[in-house]
C-alpha cells in the first residue's frame, strides 16, 4: 500500500477516527454527508490539522509529523482557493517557485500544465475572472505541478455549474486515472463517486460504515445510508454500435441501449460505466407501448416505501433499482413477487467512457 | 423619494460640522498672509520641517518594520497571554502622549532601567536626539499599523495560506508571496495613519526628546513655541501642517475615507 492511514482527529464534539489505506493508481471516493468528516480526514492526510493519534505513511514513510509543505500532497479545495494577486500561471507555477526553481523554467512548466487541464484558460488571466469549473480546472493543475505522491480532491465539482459538470467530471476521471499515486475524492454526489473512483468508502459521523467497489456497495449497501446514497443504477461493460444513433450496452447481468455520444467513434469500447437515475424508470403492470427503448421484464424483489417516494427493486436483466410515487405502488399493486415491466429511454442513461471529455452525463 | 430627516438631526449635524470647520477657516482667515512666505521659509521654520519629516517618515518605517510582524503574531500564533500583549501594545492610542513620553523617559532616559545600560555600554543617549523624537513618535504611531494590519490578516481567509503551504511553499514564502500581497491595501492603510500620527506627535517628543531646534523641534513643537512669542507665525505653521494633512487625507481617500477597498 502507498498510503497507509490512522486517523483520530477531534474537533469539538465531533471525533474522525478512521483507518484508510490506498494503492498506488487506486482512486478511493470519500462519500458522506455534510458534517460527516470527509474533508477533516483531507486535512488531516495534508497536515493542515494535526492527529490526535494514529500515525500517516506514505511509501512506508512516516509524513504525520512533517508540516503541509514536506508531505508530497497535493490538495484541490472546494473553492479552489487560487491567489487572487497572481495571474492563473502565476497560481501554476507557484509551487515550483517556491521549490526555488527559475521562473523560466517554472512557468514553461505551467503552461503545458495549463494546456492539458484547462486549454479554454488564458495564462495571463485573472483567476477572480474565471467560472467555477475553470477555476476548478486551474486548481487541479496547480496542485499536479507541484508532482505530488497522494492526490487530494475536496468536492471539485460542488462549485461548478452544472453544464460545466461533464466535461470536467470526465477530465477528472481521465486525470485519476492517469495518477500514478494514490488519490482520494472526498464527495457527496454518487454519480461522480460511482463513474470516477475505483473504490468507494462511505462516511458517516466520522467513522467508515462501509468500503467497496461501486458494484459491491450498490448491490450490498451496509447501511441506510449508503442504500439512499448508491440508489442508483449502475451499469459496467462493453459498448457496441447500434442503428443510426444508438448502441447496445452489454453488461454481464443483460444489456441496454443507450444514445451514442457525440465524438465517439462508433467501435467496440470496453471499460464503460453508465449509471441512471431510478426516477428515470418508470413502472407498469402490463407491457408499455411508447418510444422508450429500453423494455425489461422483472419480478419485484422489494418495495421499500419513504414517504411519497418509493423503490422498487425489480430483478430483470439488468437488474433495475426505480423510484415511483407511493400512490402508483398502491395503484398498481406492486409487492414483493408482483410481475412487472420496467421502462427508461436511451437518452437517460449517462455513459461514462474512458478517454473522452464529450460524455453525455 | 429621499425621506426629510428630521429637523433635530440636521441640526445636530450642522453643529457637528461646524466644531470641525471653523478653527481650520479661523486659521485661513487668521493668516498672515502678508508674511506667509518669510516665516514658512524661515531657517526654523525649515528646520521644524526637515525634522518633522525625518522623525515621522523614520517612525514610519520602524513601525511597519515591527508592527506587521507584530500583527501577524497576534492573528496567526497561538499563545497564552495574546489577548492580554493586543490589549497592551495598543494602549498608546488611548494613553495620554505625556504619559507615553514619561514612559519612554522612565525606561530609556539618561538615568532609566535600559537607557542607563545604554549609555554605559553603547554611550547612547535617546534624551534630546533625533532618534529619541523618533522613537518617541514610533511608539504612539506603531499601534495604529498592528491594529490595521492585524485587521486585514484576521479578514485573510487561512485557506490561502494552507493552499501555499500544500504546494511546498514555507512559511516566510507564504508571507512574502500570498499574504502581504493579498493585505497591502490593509498594511499601506495602516503605514498612511502612522504617518499622520507620527506627524503630528507633540506630547511623548517634547516629554522624551525634548524641543531643539534642528534636532528634535518637529513642525508642532515649533507651533506651540512660536504661540508664546508670535502667535501670528503660530498660525502660519499651523496652516502648514493642515495643508500637509489633507494631502494625507486625499491620497488616502479611495481605500479608507470612502470606506471602499
Amino acid at each position: 500500500m502507498a498510503l497507509r492511514a490512522q486517523l483520530l482527529v477531534r474537533r469539538g464534539d465531533h471525533v474522525v477516527d478512521i483507518g484508510l489505506d490506498v494503492d498506488d493508481g487506486e482512486t478511493v471516493a470519500l462519500l458522506g454527508r455534510n458534517g460527516a468528516g470527509k474533508t477533516t480526514v483531507l486535512e488531516a492526510l495534508a497536515g493542515l490539522v494535526p492527529l490526535d493519534e494514529g500515525h500517516i505513511e506514505l511509501d512506508d514513510r512516516p509524513i504525520h509529523t512533517l508540516p503541509p509543505e514536506r508531505r508530497a500532497v497535493g490538495l484541490a479545495f472546494q473553492d479552489a482557493m487560487l491567489f487572487p494577486r497572481m495571474s492563473v500561471l502565476e497560481n501554476v507555477a507557484f509551487a515550483a517557485r517556491a521549490r526555488g526553481v527559475r521562473a523560466r523554467d517554472a512557468r514553461g512548466h505551467a503552461t503545458r500544465m495549463l494546456s492539458t487541464l484547462a486549454p479554454m484558460v488564458r495564462g495571463d488571466a485573472d483567476p477572480r475572472t474565471l467560472s467555477g469549473g475553470e477555476r476548478q480546472r486551474v486548481s487541479l493543475a496547480r496542485a499536479l505541478a507541484a508532482n505530488p505522491r497522494l492526490l487530494l480532491l475536496d468536492e471539485p465539482l460542488a462549485a461548478v455549474d452544472a453544464s460545466a459538470r461533464p466535461s470536467l467530471r470526465a477530465l477528472l476521471h481521465d486525470t485519476l486515472a492517469a495518477f500514478p499515486g494514490p488519490s482520494i475524492l472526498v464527495t457527496h454526489d454518487p454519480v461522480e463517486a460511482m463513474t470516477i473512483a475505483d473504490r468507494l468508502v462511505l462516511l458517516e459521523d466520522g467513522r467508515i460504515t462501509q468500503s467497496g467497489t461501486p458494484a459491491e456497495v450498490r448491490n450490498h449497501p451496509a447501511t441506510r445510508y449508503a442504500a439512499d446514497l448508491v440508489g442508483v443504477n449502475l451499469f459496467e461493460g462493453t459498448l457496441e454500435p447500434g442503428d443510426t444513433d444508438v448502441g447496445i450496452l452489454r453488461t454481464a447481468e443483460g444489456e441496454l441501449t443507450i444514445a451514442w455520444p457525440d465524438g465517439l467513434a462508433r467501435v467496440h469500447t470496453t471499460g464503460v460505466r453508465a449509471t441512471l437515475s431510478p426516477a428515470e424508470i418508470a413502472v407498469h403492470t402490463a407491457r408499455p407501448e411508447g418510444s422508450a427503448r429500453n423494455v425489461f421484464r422483472g419480478i419485484v424483489q422489494e418495495a421499500a416505501i419513504g414517504g411519497s417516494r418509493a423503490r422498487v427493486r425489480i430483478a430483470s436483466r439488468p437488474p433495475l433499482v426505480a423510484e415511483v410515487t407511493t400512490g402508483s405502488i398502491e395503484r398498481m399493486r406492486i409487492a414483493p413477487g408482483a410481475n412487472v415491466w420496467a421502462s427508461f429511454k436511451a437518452v437517460e442513461v449517462r455513459l461514462m467512457v474512458p478517454g473522452i471529455e464529450s460524455d453525455t452525463l | 423619494m429621499r425621506r426629510r430627516l428630521p429637523l433635530s438631526i440636521q441640526i445636530l449635524a450642522a453643529i457637528g460640522a461646524v466644531v470641525v470647520i471653523v478653527p481650520v477657516l479661523a486659521l485661513a482667515m487668521r493668516a498672515p498672509w502678508g508674511r506667509f512666505g518669510t516665516i514658512i521659509t524661515s531657517e526654523s521654520a525649515r528646520a521644524a520641517l526637515r525634522v518633522s519629516l525625518e522623525v515621522s517618515l523614520a517612525a514610519t518605517v520602524l513601525s511597519v518594520a515591527f508592527g506587521v510582524p507584530l500583527a501577524w503574531v497576534l492573528a496567526r500564533a497561538e499563545f497564552r497571554g495574546r489577548s492580554l500583549l493586543r490589549a497592551i501594545v495598543v494602549l498608546p492610542i488611548v494613553l495620554p502622549p505625556v504619559v507615553a513620553g514619561v514612559g519612554l523617559l522612565t525606561a530609556l532616559g539618561r538615568r532609566g532601567l535600559i537607557g542607563t545600560w545604554l549609555d554605559r555600554i553603547f554611550g547612547i543617549q535617546l534624551t534630546f536626539t533625533t532618534a529619541g523624537a523618533v522613537v518617541a513618535a514610533t511608539f504612539v504611531s506603531m499601534p495604529l499599523v498592528i491594529l490595521a494590519a492585524e485587521a486585514g490578516f484576521r479578514g485573510l481567509d487561512e485557506r490561502y495560506e494552507q493552499a501555499a503551504a500544500v504546494l511546498g511553499a514555507g512559511p516566510g514564502y507564504t508571507l512574502r508571496r500570498v499574504v502581504l500581497p493579498m493585505t497591502a491595501p490593509q498594511l499601506a492603510a495602516g503605514a498612511v495613519l502612522a504617518w499622520a500620527r507620527a506627524l503630528g506627535e507633540f506630547g511623548a517628543t517634547i516629554t522624551f526628546a525634548g524641543n531643539l531646534q534642528g534636532r528634535t523641534q518637529t513642525l508642532p513643537l515649533a507651533v506651540f513655541q512660536h504661540l508664546q512669542t508670535d502667535p501670528s507665525g503660530a498660525i502660519a505653521l499651523s496652516l502648514l501642517l493642515v495643508v500637509v494633512s489633507i494631502a494625507v487625507l486625499v491620497a488616502m481617500r479611495d481605500r479608507w475615507i470612502t470606506g471602499a477597498q
